[in-house]
């Protein structure tokens, strides 16, 4: 019989679809999945609160949902209607139960509700993979700075006070998701990455932001919201001090700390949300982010539907305030942004979740692949230096295409 | 009870999680009002928003409706739609407050807070009130200590009051003693 090792690298060299999840100290690998539901907004609210979420058996891990909600879902269930836009008719969202769990940490160890999983027989994949390195943008700079203008002017009238240009890449593509979120790991592991392969797709992303965390009736946010661009000889109290003495990066946090506060406060008891550790520097491989770490205790009678409406699509990737902003890029944004600015995570049974805000991600549908990224404007944003932040959050992404 | 008119902001319920300490609160969206808990409530509180305060005629209504008779607090917008509800002409300014911490001062006209202290306030405003402005009841009772914007007005004939800046944010220090002073006034 294979050995752990043995048997993780044949599945991942197989068509078997499969979920990674970066965790503390290494990944959780999900597979074996017993059911698969696609989500839409009709049947949102109910998978949410069904009762079957309840059903448990003795490995608590695998007591789970665990999948991705698309941005347009996540807008219509909170009754934000989308227009019209250029689609490719991607799945508005999709879960998957799991039987099997294998953690990789400094061993391999494996969880399964099946007793043969390792002789389950599955073929190892035949699919040809192609990429290249051209991408194609949807907005030039001369277009980006158009929109910028146009934003600019409705920060001036109040109707927004900070607001998120959407910028994507794409190509012709279908790549090896395995071995493309390995080797994006190696450059940039970030707290919230993620893998989902299925037949049909994939996405990997290096999404550096947790957007719920819930264990028992605690809940906890970490927005992220001012970006600085990372240089050899920067060091991390460099970043610290450019973040303090910012003016506008710091306004640009201030407000999204206020929003997201605002969110919990929707779900959470009276007085007990708390900025749990505010404006800290994290470092990744391109770039610098300032985050901070907000937490409340959720009042009683909480469903997870309303937990979902509270807190998605996350603020700090929309603008705010968080309708109005949403109506206003709608009525200008012409693509769909799929997956972009939705959600990927679990819902256990025992009522704790992880989501976090799908950014840094890469979609592989139908031999297309596609990049999103954004950046934010505020009264003294500056649209070249803005243009310029969405390709540095995108470039290791796009690196990827390179060798 | 308290009742919060949310013109669809992001900061609301900063605000509610503040007045749920001093009881009860009930939050409706402006275009989907409960009369008859609007009639009930005893301190109605219009809540910050986008836009300016012509865009929200409903609240309009419920401002001239109630005024005098129950206590109304604004915040931001809320702040304008009371002084419009005035007459008041509420204008673009120059420098725009998003985010931002700024020092503010109590002024000798007011009858809650302690004249000459000064304290951080957290903003979230592109347009303010334009001056001169006179009214028989209303009074300017707060200012910006660095551009002498209007920051704050208490009415208390009509037991009216809001703040331009939020005491709900966690930019502002103490704001929960602010809310209090009025609730309790």
């Amino acid at each position: 019989m294979l050995n752990n090792k043995e048997y993780i690298n044949k599945i991942f060299q197989s068509n078997k679809p499969l979920i990674i999840y970066k965790t503390v100290g290494g990944y959780d690998v999900y597979t074996d999945f017993k059911e698969k539901i696609f989500l839409n907004s009709k049947n949102f609210k109910n998978f949410l609160n069904k009762k079957s979420l309840k059903l448990k058996s003795n490995i608590e891990e695998l007591n789970c949902y665990i999948g991705f909600f698309g941005f347009q879902l996540l807008c219509e269930n909170i009754k934000v209607k989308l227009p019209k836009q250029q689609s490719t008719n991607f799945y508005p969202g999709i879960v998957y139960k799991p039987q099997t769990i294998i953690k990789i940490r400094k061993n391999i160890t494996i969880k399964s509700l099946l007793h043969n999983y390792k002789d389950l027989k599955f073929s190892l994949s035949r699919n040809k993979y192609f990429f290249q390195k051209k991408f194609n943008l949807n907005l030039n700079e001369l277009q980006y700075s158009n929109l910028f203008k146009h934003f600019s002017k409705k920060i001036k009238l109040g109707e927004t006070y900070q607001i998120k240009i959407c910028q994507t890449y794409k190509n012709r593509s279908k790549i090896d998701a395995i071995e493309f979120f390995w080797k994006l790991m190696k450059i940039n592991e970030s707290p919230e990455s993620f893998l989902i392969r299925d037949n049909d797709y994939s996405i990997i992303s290096c999404s550096p932001e947790t957007l719920i965390q819930k264990k028992k009736d605690v809940i906890t946010t970490k927005p992220i919201a001012g970006t600085l661009n990372r240089t050899k000889k920067m060091t991390k109290n460099f970043a610290n001090n450019f973040f303090k003495k910012n003016e506008k990066e710091s306004k640009e946090h201030n407000m999204i700390v206020d929003m997201e506060r605002n969110d919990l406060s929707r779900i959470c008891r009276a007085g007990s949300v708390k900025i749990n550790k505010l404006k800290s520097v994290e470092e990744y491989r391109d770039l610098y982010h300032y985050v901070t770490k907000i937490k409340g205790k959720l009042k009683k009678n909480i469903s997870n539907h309303d937990i979902i409406s509270a807190m998605m699509p996350g603020g700090s990737v929309i603008g705010c305030p968080k309708i109005n902003t949403l109506k206003l890029l709608n009525s200008r944004e012409k693509i769909n942004r799929n997956i972009y600015t939705g959600s990927f995570g679990y819902i256990n049974a025992n009522g704790n979740m992880r989501f976090n805000i799908i950014i840094r991600s890469i979609l592989n549908y139908k031999n297309r692949v596609e990049i999103s990224t954004a950046s934010g404007v505020v009264i003294d944003s500056k649209p070249k230096k803005e243009y310029k932040e969405n390709y540095i959050k995108a470039k290791s992404l796009l690196d990827l295409f390179k060798t | 009870m308290i009742y919060i008119i949310d013109h669809e902001d992001s900061f609301t319920y900063n605000l509610a999680h503040l007045l749920e300490g001093f009881g009860p609160t009930f939050v409706s969206n402006y275009y989907d009002l409960n009369r008859k808990k609007l009639e009930r409530s005893n301190i109605i509180v219009f809540s910050p928003g986008p836009g300016d305060p012509s865009h929200y005629p409903e609240t309009q209504k419920v401002y001239k409706k109630y005024k005098g008779d129950k206590k109304i607090i604004g915040i931001c917008l809320g702040f304008q739609q009371i002084l419009y509800g005035e007459n008041a002409n509420i204008v673009p300014q120059k420098k725009i407050y998003h985010g931002y911490q700024s020092k503010i001062k109590v002024l000798n006209e007011s009858a809650l807070f302690k004249p000459n202290k000064i304290f951080l306030g957290g903003r979230y405003h592109s347009l303010k009130l334009k001056e001169p402005f006179k009214s028989s009841s209303l009074k300017i009772t707060m200012r910006c200590v660095e551009t002498n914007v209007a920051m704050a007005i208490e009415d208390t004939i009509n037991n009216v009051y809001g703040f331009q800046f939020h005491p709900d944010s966690f930019l502002t220090v103490d704001g929960k003693f602010l809310i209090q002073k009025i609730i309790q006034s």
